[in-house]
């Protein structure tokens, strides 16, 4: 009987010591250093909003080794950052996470500069579908999970019982713990790595939303039952060279009927820059159809 | 439709089994310390009447001490570290079942460990968890469910061996003072051999 139990204890330690392996240090992250996932030799992953403002930081390696560490590319929107160092550090094994079930064991695995490894053990609570942060950066799925967060946490993975890695730990609200995927944190490294940041869609327009009178929908033959006003459309943008002005209401979006300013997140995905969508507005009492050329939403100046 | 049936027993409930069997070993060796309207746990160190809690449990000279057992006595405190948050006291009975001590130095993040003690008013209450990380300093944090009645208590390895006094509750972790740092604390007061 207790034999079991202590087996079941060494191995939980070994997973903590496995997947340990490729957590890393980053000391000047957060308010009392965050941790971050070694994803590529050389190539660490960790919570963007942890070290916003800095190019350089130092890490501390699963070695114990202190290191620079250069800052090569960050996306707010999934709250990743990646981290680019001149040593050696063993990559992160990733989980196949689409196998990830409902109560199943996980450990949220941390390094705390160096003292070593922290960690705290938990279950995924929920699992489901896509859904999109505030910024409108899309996740590729949720996974809910009953975990203590501990200081430094962030930027950490979330591993399986196997040590194998489900996502990147960050904060959400309410000292929630949030998984950002593997298969987002692969899409997003991919693309930072190419092009040094992540390319979001950008139409040049305020909206609002607004209800739509039953008169307005039944005249016009739509379901939806809110538009987005046009509130300011910005010179020289994809809104202005495709004609949209203040005072439309946009009702579609490639047929699709908008919701809330959210609908326009979708549209606004990087793979759709540079496309052309077919957008449904609202113009004095009538229905127009425009074609937009998504731009690309410029970089914040800082 | 057919009703919801109950999966089989999987491995789960055996590791569920494994802490129930030996939370009644545990309990052999955690007491009940009460004063006044004030109550924790202490643990009994060493089987000829030495009982180790916190300091903040064992605030006054003479306190009400119970076993498992039912058994209910009067322990004296020989000595209080507050930095430290520890206390000793002694009871006046002999051959008491002792808990076993491992140093606290060498467990590892991960490692599963229990805590037995008197939260509310829950007698040998169990709870379980992880240690959260092993420190330089006198302190084992622990991923655990603690509360103020486990004050004294002990936190067990996976065999049961103490390596450590529950303590306090820090952002959801348990914190609970070494087992090296007891043993440093009777030796600093000449109680490591047998008194």
């Amino acid at each position: 009987m207790t034999s079991s139990l202590v087996e079941f204890s060494n191995n939980l330690a070994d997973t903590v010591e496995r997947a340990g392996a490729s957590v890393i240090a980053v000391l000047e992250g957060g308010r009392e250093g965050v941790s971050g996932t070694v994803w590529r030799d050389g190539l660490a992953v960790t919570a963007e909003h942890t070290i916003r403002g800095r190019e350089e930081i130092t890490i501390i390696l699963p070695s114990g080794e202190r290191s620079s560490a250069k800052v090569t590319g960050r996306d707010p929107g999934t709250d990743i950052a990646l981290l680019k160092f001149e040593k050696h550090a063993v990559p992160a094994t990733l989980a196949d996470e689409s196998l990830s079930r409902v109560g199943e064991v996980v450990l949220a695995v941390g390094r705390r500069g160096t003292e070593g490894l922290a960690t705290t053990h938990g279950i995924v609570s929920a699992i489901s579908g896509p859904w999109r942060t505030w910024q409108g950066a899309r996740i590729d799925r949720w996974l809910r999970l009953d975990l203590t967060p501990f200081t430094g946490f962030s930027g950490g993975p979330i591993v399986t019982a196997r040590g194998e890695v489900l996502g990147i730990a960050t904060s959400g609200p309410r000292r929630s713990v949030v998984t950002i995927p593997c298969s987002t944190v692969a899409r997003v490294a991919d693309q930072l790595l190419h092009r040094g940041r992540i390319a979001r869609g950008y139409l040049g327009v305020g909206v609002q939303p607004v209800a739509l009178p039953e008169s307005a929908r039944q005249a016009l033959g739509t379901e939806a039952a809110h538009g987005l006003l046009v509130i300011t459309v910005e010179p020289g943008s994809s809104a202005t060279n495709a004609n949209i002005l203040i005072g439309d209401i946009i009702v579609a979006i490639e047929g699709t009927p908008v919701r809330s300013v959210r609908s326009l997140h979708n549209a606004l995905d990087p793979e759709n820059v540079g496309k052309a969508l077919t957008i449904e507005l609202l113009r004095a009492g009538k229905l127009h159809k425009v074609s937009v050329t998504v731009g690309e939403r410029p970089e914040r100046s800082s | 439709m057919i009703g919801a049936v109950n999966p089989a027993p999987s491995a789960g409930i055996s590791i569920g089994n494994a802490i129930s069997s030996i939370a009644e070993w545990l309990r052999q060796f955690t007491v009940r310390i009460s004063s006044g309207n004030s109550h924790g746990s202490g643990v009994i160190w060493r089987s000829e009447g030495l009982i180790v809690t916190n300091a903040h449990v064992a605030h006054s000279q003479v306190h009400d001490v119970e076993f498992a057992n039912g058994t209910k006595t009067q322990g004296w405190v020989l000595a209080r570290d507050r930095e430290c948050d520890l206390a000793v006291m002694a009871v006046n009975l002999g051959g008491l079942p002792a808990a076993a001590v491992r140093s606290s130095a060498n467990i590892r993040a991960g490692e599963l460990v229990i805590a037995v003690g008197n939260p509310w008013d829950g007698e040998g209450a169990v709870s379980a968890g992880i240690v959260h990380r092993p420190t330089n300093k006198p302190w084992v944090v622990a991923d655990i469910r603690l509360a103020p009645g486990n004050s004294g208590g002990p936190l067990t390895d996976a065999e049961g061996n103490v390596v450590g006094i529950n303590s306090m509750i820090v952002n959801g972790l348990g914190v609970a003072v070494g087992s090296d740092s007891v043993e440093a604390f009777l030796r600093r007061i000449h109680l490591a051999e047998a008194v």
